[in-house]
């Protein structure tokens, strides 16, 4: 997809090539050495502008290196990565003009205050000090931490620290948003929040890449979904692709006793299914097919339920906790 | 692309303005503790010491020690802010990380580490200068100059400090700088009484000690003497502080960029 605006600027360019330029993150067999242990693993993905990517994995398996990577502060060990066409090992100082990053762990300065942790911050970008000041009204205010400006960080919240990151991530008008896990461990309020905030900046054409272990996240704010297990792409695609692509349409979710779990699963052998200790999910273009199963357990907590992502991440990246 | 001191633009400054920003809003804290031990060492070496010593190299023992003590002084506190200092805000609070994702780069947060270790030295040095100066220790304008030696040798055990920070797997490690490098530097650099007292293979580790140099030239500065050797001091001064400073700009970037 072509913006009309970066149509008209290359205009005279070839239109192969327009949509290479139009590429806001490009990889190619990017890959993440720490020692002995390969954390990214010639992986491939190639992101357009104004639209919402997102990773989601098991712990461990290279979101956030990925992320790194992107915004410049891990290196590549292979493989190329470049980030509004500008590679990331030759020009990691105008990439990251362009960026705003809200990394996993919250690295807000304790030393100041909620406003002058904007004030200082902006100043590394190089906005000049009145424009400053207006643009942390501005972003307290979209953020709701008004009231907070002169609050240390100490005396902030986990949410209100994290929509503080989130504005901080702002200040310098980003053409590409990096959001590592963005609402983890916030409250319902706080998390729907920031989605709302999430799809107001992608309505105005920022380019958003996030990492998430909430699938109903991921389905709710992204055009697209890359799916990492053990450093390796195992899928990508738009969420309902990615369902109709991985797992029938109805999931029978099923908790019966330890015993009867494995049976169960034998019983059955032509469903697709998946087991956690007592709970059964079984799998079925049909909710109709569900019927022998559940007269076989009439006593079983039941549910019938649309596929979701979960069930496509469960699937391609097992049950097993890492 | 180079990476290291060469890669450094201007913008380093603006980490720096950040750390002086923290400074002075808690500068009770920070000033008053690291004035103590200056100002006892005035009170033990120049003024108790002092008055057992007729004097020495010529002059009355406190003109001789001064210059040693406000090299002590710099150091010290270059030393404190770029080790623990420096760790605390990388490790403790990734400020560092916070820095580097902007368009500033991992070499321009250690130089301005280094440099704000070497301006918290000058504070240092300047204090006791005037203390100094008020108790009529100092009689030449050559006095002036200190400071900016002072600068200096602050600036070189910045360097030190950040390029050893940049190489610790946790904070512990530094108790071996301190007992293993600092501590000798402060005794052995001619700060309180000339290196030529040492056996000759001491000596020649003194003077590999940048402190000493420093403390040489400062002291030839209060007290008005011209020596051809300051020139050789003032070059080993002057290219261990590039070397240091180059070191701990590749060092932080590989340990922040990895
Ligand atoms: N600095 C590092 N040094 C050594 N190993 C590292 C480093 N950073 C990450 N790793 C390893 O790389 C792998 C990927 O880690 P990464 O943080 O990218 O995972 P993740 O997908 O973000 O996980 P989570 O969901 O838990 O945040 C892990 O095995 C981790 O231990
Ligand atoms: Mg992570």
């Amino acid at each position: 997809m072509i913006s009309a605006r970066s149509a008209r600027t290359h205009d005279s360019i070839a239109s192969s090539d327009k949509r290479h330029i139009d590429m806001i993150v490009e990889a190619r067999s990017l890959t993440k050495r720490y020692g002995d242990l390969t954390a990214v693993d010639a992986i491939d993905f190639g992101f357009e502008a104004g639209r919402c990517y997102g990773f989601v994995g098991p712990n461990g398996a290279g979101k956030t290196t990925t992320m790194k990577m992107v915004y410049c502060i891990a290196r590549p060990t292979a493989g190329t990565l470049k980030v509004f066409g500008l590679d990331v090992c030759e020009q990691p100082r105008e990439i990251k003009a362009g960026l705003g990053v809200v990394p996993q762990e919250n690295n807000l300065d304790p030393d100041l205050s909620t406003c002058q942790n904007l004030i200082v911050y902006a100043r590394y970008f190089g906005i000049r000090h009145e424009d400053a000041a207006g643009k942390c009204d501005e972003l307290l205010g979209f953020m709701h931490l008004m009231e907070k400006a002169r609050a240390p960080i100490a005396a902030l919240s986990g949410g209100m620290k994290r929509r503080l990151v989130l504005a901080r991530a702002l200040l310098n008008d980003p053409r590409l948003l990096i959001l590592d896990e963005p609402t983890t461990g916030l409250d319902p309020q706080v998390r729907h929040l920031i989605w709302d905030k999430l799809l107001e900046l992608k309505e105005r054409g920022i380019t958003l890449l996030l990492t998430t272990h909430y699938m109903e996240e991921a389905q709710k704010l992204c055009d697209e979904v890359l799916i990492m297990n053990e450093g390796r792409k195992v899928d990508g695609g738009s969420p309902g692709s990615l369902i109709r692509k991985n797992v029938p349409a109805q999931v029978l979710e099923l908790r019966v006793d330890l015993a009867a779990a494995g049976e169960a699963v034998a019983r059955f052998p032509g469903m697709e299914h998946q087991r956690s200790g007592q709970n059964l999910y079984f799998y079925s273009r049909d909710a109709a097919e569900f019927d022998e199963i559940i007269s076989a357990y009439p006593g079983a907590e039941r549910l019938i339920r649309p596929a979701s992502l979960e069930d496509v991440f469960l699937k391609l990246t097992g049950m097993e906790i890492r | 692309m180079n990476k290291g001191l060469l890669s450094v633009t201007p913008a380093f400054i603006k980490v720096w303005r950040r750390n002086a920003q923290v400074f002075i809003t808690l500068w009770k804290f920070n000033i008053f503790p690291s004035l103590a031990e200056p100002l006892l060492f005035i009170f033990v070496f120049g003024l108790g010491l002092g008055s057992y010593i007729e004097s020495m190299e010529g002059v009355p023992y406190i003109e001789f020690v001064a210059a040693g003590i406000i090299g002590t002084a710099a150091i010290m506190q270059a030393t404190f802010e770029c080790t623990y200092g420096s760790y605390f805000r990388m490790k403790m609070q990734n400020t560092f990380e916070g820095i580097i994702s902007t368009p500033i780069s991992a070499q321009e947060v250690s130089l301005a580490e280094i440099t704000w270790g070497a301006t918290r030295g000058l504070v240092n040095a300047l204090l006791v200068l005037v203390v100094l100066l008020l108790m009529g220790v100092l009689h030449r304008w050559q006095a002036a100059l200190v400071p900016v030696i002072m600068f200096a040798a602050a600036f070189n055990f910045a360097a030190i400090g950040v390029f050893v920070t940049s190489r610790v797997a946790q904070m512990e490690y530094f108790h071996f700088y301190f007992a293993g490098f600092i501590l000798p530097a402060q005794f052995l650099s001619g700060t309180f009484f000339p290196i030529e007292r040492f056996p000759d293979a001491v000596q020649a580790v003194a003077w590999v000690i940048p402190l000493s140099s420093f403390v040489d030239i400062s002291r030839s500065l209060m007290l008005g003497r011209h020596d051809i050797y300051l020139l050789p001091e003032a070059a080993w001064a002057l290219a261990s502080t590039l070397i240091f400073a180059e070191l701990a700009v590749r060092g932080m970037h590989r340990r922040l960029v990895e």
